[in-house]
């Protein structure tokens, strides 16, 4: 965080400015050589596919920042998605209360995440490796993996399918939950305290941050998120089903890594992560629209991450090589 | 840090402004505006990519798109989710293609936007699986359970000459494709085979190894088996294993659904007779056939009948367009297939 000390040079190679850069020449790539590509309906449709990854990255964000992870949110998606279709087919619950009652189960599964990590400090890693199978095969158990909830009435539907204002209608409540997150990571002590957790856990507590309390937040708040993101899921398609979500952790954490959040916790920013959301999405887009086949994403996406992260790690590592010409550390790292 | 941002978010306002305004979104809409010169894109979606059954489905649809001069888009899902079936068609849609032929993998889920696509004008048809009848104008009907369950009995007569006794692998019990094959297989036993008897019905969980256990169980308590019949893809390798290793090659007689090289080796083994499926590269080619019809007005709700190319005329049975009889795959001829 030293870059007004460096100016404008230092400016220039932080990540996020590198990730802008790519993100737009992939924009004018795309424009240049797909088909309709750059055109407003498109650039909503981009905006409605990635609703649902880029609000489990946006929670997924601070839970890195503690130098932690979440890798039950995509199966959370999952068990929420199912439960809402129950509520409301089957309880007969009106639509608000529906989701009113989805995000409630998300706050409760992601307390189980929070009660485990933060109070019997279990590593995060392990603890959501088990909810992540757990809550994708309670939803299957509930619906056997069969059931299928669908003829949502349109006026739910219209928050998955229809504009608003001109944009889709999910992206306002992901807007108002960009707002919220980037409030929380950057403008509050809250977000501090998660970077002091991240950094060293021992320090923050000696600090006088109740890292406990903080740690279980940054995991109920995944957990309501991930079940918001259901909602959005299942207006979006139009059926809630038990494999609703999958692969979205992994989506969400490489949109957060590309982002520039580091993995090991510390350092990391809301707009990186919405960045890399961004870039990973108009590549999926650019390659459907320029008549590339499909599994290009994956690849590009790979080499993506690979390149954002080495062009803002790797002019660092020339400097720092030329500065210690004569040290190799190498030699000191072994024990 | 915040001259940075601000500086990003204004670049983005720059960026996502310069966006064209749906200059030539609509151009799957206005069919009838433009003239006929134009070349048609027609857009076939697979369940998944990566399944050869689906890859020689695209292998006759880009036969048919080469015959018309259609330009042809073949991609699906290569992940579990879901959801991606929707996104392909959504990008189809601003992409503005003509006609979309669909193999459904969530009939609900994918409908919306199928509909959503249908009312830009996108012209609809399903394959091999179908959406709501509601989003699309029609699906082309690779066999009927009635085909299914007669031509499986057919091919069990004949090979046992009409007379003699055969059990059932199935899938599951619960499964309503399985419930209804089973009812016409015995539906044509009873009109057509009277000299022929069901020992037993049982279920592999489609699982290939309960298929093994369970015709072993079966090869010992029905002695005068002459043959096991499976009507589900992992039966069949399933029952041959567990004849073959019973040394009953050739005197119990296998057949069943199933996709021809699973079944390669049993077959030039002489351990299963025959496998039972339709053409899928056929059905790729009569699916872009009537997509391209349908785009261009040639095909409409009510026909009776359709010519595709050189597969000449097929059946429409209300909004279903039927492939026709089901194939049979045996040794001098499995090896043309592949998938």
């Amino acid at each position: 965080m030293d870059t007004d000390k460096h100016g404008f040079k230092n400016n220039l190679l932080r990540h996020e400015t590198i990730l802008f850069v790519v993100l737009a020449a992939e924009w004018i790539f795309f424009d240049a050589i797909g088909r309709n590509f750059g055109t407003y309906d498109n650039t909503c449709d981009i905006l409605r596919h990635s609703c649902e990854i880029g609000l489990l990255a946006l929670a997924m964000t601070p839970v890195i920042l503690t130098g932690g992870i979440d890798l039950s949110v995509g199966s959370l998606l999952g068990l929420c998605a199912i439960l809402f279709g129950k509520f409301w087919r089957d309880a007969g619950m009106p639509i608000p209360l529906a989701a009113a009652c989805t995000i409630g189960i998300g706050a409760l599964a992601g307390g189980l995440n929070a009660t485990l990590i933060a109070w019997l400090r279990l590593p995060p890693l392990i603890v959501t490796l088990g909810t992540y199978s757990l809550f994708r095969g309670l939803a299957e158990a509930i619906t056997q993996g069969v059931d299928t909830f669908t003829n949502f009435p349109n006026s739910f539907l219209f928050l998955g399918q229809e504009r608003w204002l001109g944009v889709p209608a999910q992206a306002l409540v992901f807007i108002a939950a960009v707002i919220f997150f980037w409030l929380l990571v950057h403008r509050t002590t809250f977000g501090r305290s998660f970077r002091a957790i991240g950094f060293s856990p021992e320090g923050a507590h000696y600090a006088g941050i109740p890292v406990r309390r903080r740690v279980a937040m940054v995991y109920v708040l995944a957990g309501i998120v991930s079940a918001i993101a259901a909602i959005i899921y299942t207006a979006r398609l139009g059926q809630a089903k038990a494999d609703a979500g999958t692969g979205y952790e992994l989506f969400a954490i490489t949109a957060v890594v590309l982002g520039g959040t580091s993995i090991f916790g510390g350092v990391g920013s809301i707009h990186g992560t919405l960045l890399g959301v961004a870039a990973i999405a108009v590549l999926h887009s650019g390659i459907a629209h320029a008549l590339m086949p499909g599994e290009m994403a994956g690849m590009l996406t790979g080499v993506l991450l690979i390149l954002a992260l080495a062009g803002s790690i790797l002019p660092k590592t020339i400097s720092s090589l030329r500065a210690r010409k004569s040290t190799p550390r190498l030699a000191k790292q072994i024990p | 840090m915040k001259k940075t941002f601000s500086l990003l978010l204004a670049a983005t306002v720059v960026v996502f402004s310069g966006c064209k305004k749906n200059s030539e979104a609509s151009s799957g809409g206005n069919i009838t505006s433009t003239p006929a010169a134009k070349q048609l894109t027609i857009a076939f979606l697979p369940k998944s990519k990566g399944n050869a059954y689906f890859v020689s489905c695209a292998k006759g649809a880009q036969k048919a798109a080469d015959e018309l001069g259609v330009k042809l888009i073949f991609d699906g899902p290569t992940d579990p989710d879901p959801a991606r079936q929707n996104e392909i068609v959504e990008n189809w849609i601003t992409l503005g293609v003509d006609a979309i032929a669909a193999a459904c993998e969530n009939k609900e889920g994918i409908s919306t936007a199928l509909r959503k696509a249908e009312a830009k004008g996108i012209k609809i048809i399903t394959y091999d699986a179908d959406a709501l009848p509601d989003a699309r104008s029609f699906f082309v009907n690779q066999a009927t359970p009635q085909g299914i369950g007669y031509a499986l009995m057919d091919e069990a007569a004949r090979l046992c000459e009409s007379n003699g006794e055969f059990a059932v692998i199935t899938g599951s019990l619960t499964a309503q494709n399985q419930i209804e094959w089973q009812k016409y297989i015995e539906e044509r036993r009873a009109a057509a085979y009277p000299n022929m008897k069901s020992d037993a019905v049982e279920a592999c969980d489609d699982l290939k190894d309960k298929a093994q256990s369970e015709t072993t169980a079966l090869l010992s308590t029905y002695p005068n088996l002459k043959l096991i019949l499976s009507t589900t893809s992992l039966g069949v390798p399933g029952a041959a294993e567990a004849i073959k290793q019973a040394g009953k090659t050739g005197v119990v007689k296998n057949i069943g659904l199933g996709l021809p090289n699973e079944n390669k080796r049993y077959v030039h083994d002489g351990v299963t007779q025959s496998v039972i499926l339709w053409k899928t590269e056929d059905l790729g080619y009569l699916t872009v056939y009537a997509a391209d019809a349908l785009a261009k007005g040639a095909l409409k709700s009510g026909d009776k009948t359709f010519k595709a190319g050189s597969l000449g005329e097929f059946e429409i049975q209300g909004d279903n367009i039927m492939l026709g009889k089901p194939f049979t795959f045996n040794k001098d001829n499995i090896d043309q297939f592949d998938f």
